[in-house]
């Protein structure tokens, strides 16, 4: 156990654990974009930014890849931390001005002036590969980061529609920035370029997913692919258990 | 070479079924082929079991990965900082002008390629073109359109 203090609280800690788990545990908020619990390690947009103090030492750090290792004093507001923050959120918001999430935390902890930088015009988009790293996890890998530098972005292979997307949206839930596009009618779904559609459950009519999205499940849990909507699976399931005890 | 489906079974199989060897065997498919054919990267993605987006990301982020076939002569125009100051945008765009290719492009017959690379290590004879392996030292204007033009000879025989 590690004891440290967060804006002059004293919390405890494992060590090793990463500074943001422990500061949104004992109840301080630190802004982030690109964090997130399933997909750890992304630590690119660089919001999440605090000071801490070791050995009369300052230092600006990466709070959700910055492990604790010994008794420190974190700043999650300090004016340097207010300072280096309005950089960043200045840097993002002219690499993606279209995006509502950064407008709103730009006005929340204030920007710097970025006239001199030329704003990507129509972007959303933050490169933080969330959405790559969700299809890899969630999808069948269907997406990726592609080229590099300034020309980098989220793409299918070959710009193309992708023969391996299922339509399950796991990339555009998961942007932060809202950044990838679909659309979704109730019947048909697009995404990636590719139109899905949509299968209703058989008993509700709610809408379940997509036939591949349903087909990959039901292959991932060596089942056979079932159109029921969560609901109406689980009035399946305690019909069964309560045929097996006799209940009914 | 040609593309055939054998040879990139071949290159494929020359090593074992294992992600790592991911960049070896493009690689070795850049070498045979001078690009990494499309079928190519699907067999790969097939024989790892591993997604295709995941070897496209790996091939646009190295430069040494060319995704559309190169020409049958590659031109390597050094942009390092000796041959940069002794002209070397001068002889791109010299190139421009001849072969109507920019860095990384391919003429449309196919014949030409041209890259441009860093450094090649021949500074004090900059600016330094290299055509098929053949360095040029000293390389001004009225050079490039005779190499330009042996090339095209030589390659016409």
């Amino acid at each position: 156990m590690i004891e440290i203090t967060i804006n002059g609280k004293k919390c405890t800690c494992e060590k090793g654990e990463f500074l943001l788990d422990v500061a949104r545990r004992n109840g301080f908020y630190i802004p982030t974009l690109c964090h997130h619990p399933a997909i750890s390690g992304q630590a690119c947009c660089r919001v999440c930014l605090v000071e801490v103090v070791e050995k009369g030492r300052s230092k600006i750090v990466v709070s959700c890849v910055y492990p604790v290792e010994r008794p420190c004093e974190v700043y999650t507001d300090s004016e340097r931390v207010k300072e280096d923050r309005a950089v960043v959120l200045m840097l993002l918001k002219e690499r993606a001005p279209e995006s509502d999430v950064i407008d709103a935390l730009c006005k929340a902890y204030g920007a710097a002036d970025g006239s001199r930088f030329a704003a990507i015009d129509g972007e959303k988009c933050i490169m933080c590969g969330l959405c790559a790293g969700a299809c890899a996890k969630l999808g069948t890998g269907a997406i990726s980061t592609v080229l590099r530098g300034t020309a980098k972005k989220i793409s299918t292979p070959y710009d193309e529609p992708s023969k391996d997307c299922v339509g399950c949206l796991s990339c555009a839930y998961i942007c932060p920035t809202k950044a990838i596009t679909f659309k979704d009618d109730g019947q048909t779904r697009e995404v990636w370029g590719r139109t899905f559609e949509i299968v209703h459950c058989r008993e509700c009519g709610a809408p379940v997913g997509t036939r591949e999205e349903i087909a990959l499940a039901a292959r991932r849990a060596g089942e056979e692919p079932e159109e029921l909507c969560p609901t109406c699976r689980k009035k399946k399931m305690t019909d069964i258990m309560a045929h097996t005890y006799g209940i009914v | 070479m040609e593309v055939s489906e054998k040879r990139i079974e071949e290159i494929i199989h020359s090593y074992q079924p294992d992600r790592r060897y991911a960049l070896a065997i493009m690689q070795d498919m850049q070498r045979e082929f001078q690009y990494v054919p499309r079928e190519g990267m699907e067999a790969l993605a097939e024989e790892l079991q591993c997604p295709v987006s995941s070897l496209y990301a790996m091939a646009t982020f190295y430069k040494a990965l060319s995704l559309v076939p190169k020409g049958k002569h590659i031109i390597k125009c050094c942009d390092g900082t000796a041959c940069h100051i002794r002209g070397a945008s001068t002889l791109i765009d010299g190139i421009r002008r001849e072969l109507k290719i920019g860095p990384g492009e391919t003429t449309q017959d196919g014949m030409f390629s041209l890259e441009t690379v860093n450094c090649l290590g021949s500074c004090a004879l900059a600016p330094v073109l290299v055509v098929d392996d053949v360095y040029y030292g000293k390389v001004t204007l009225e050079k490039l359109k005779e190499i330009i033009q042996g090339v095209k000879e030589g390659g016409a025989e």
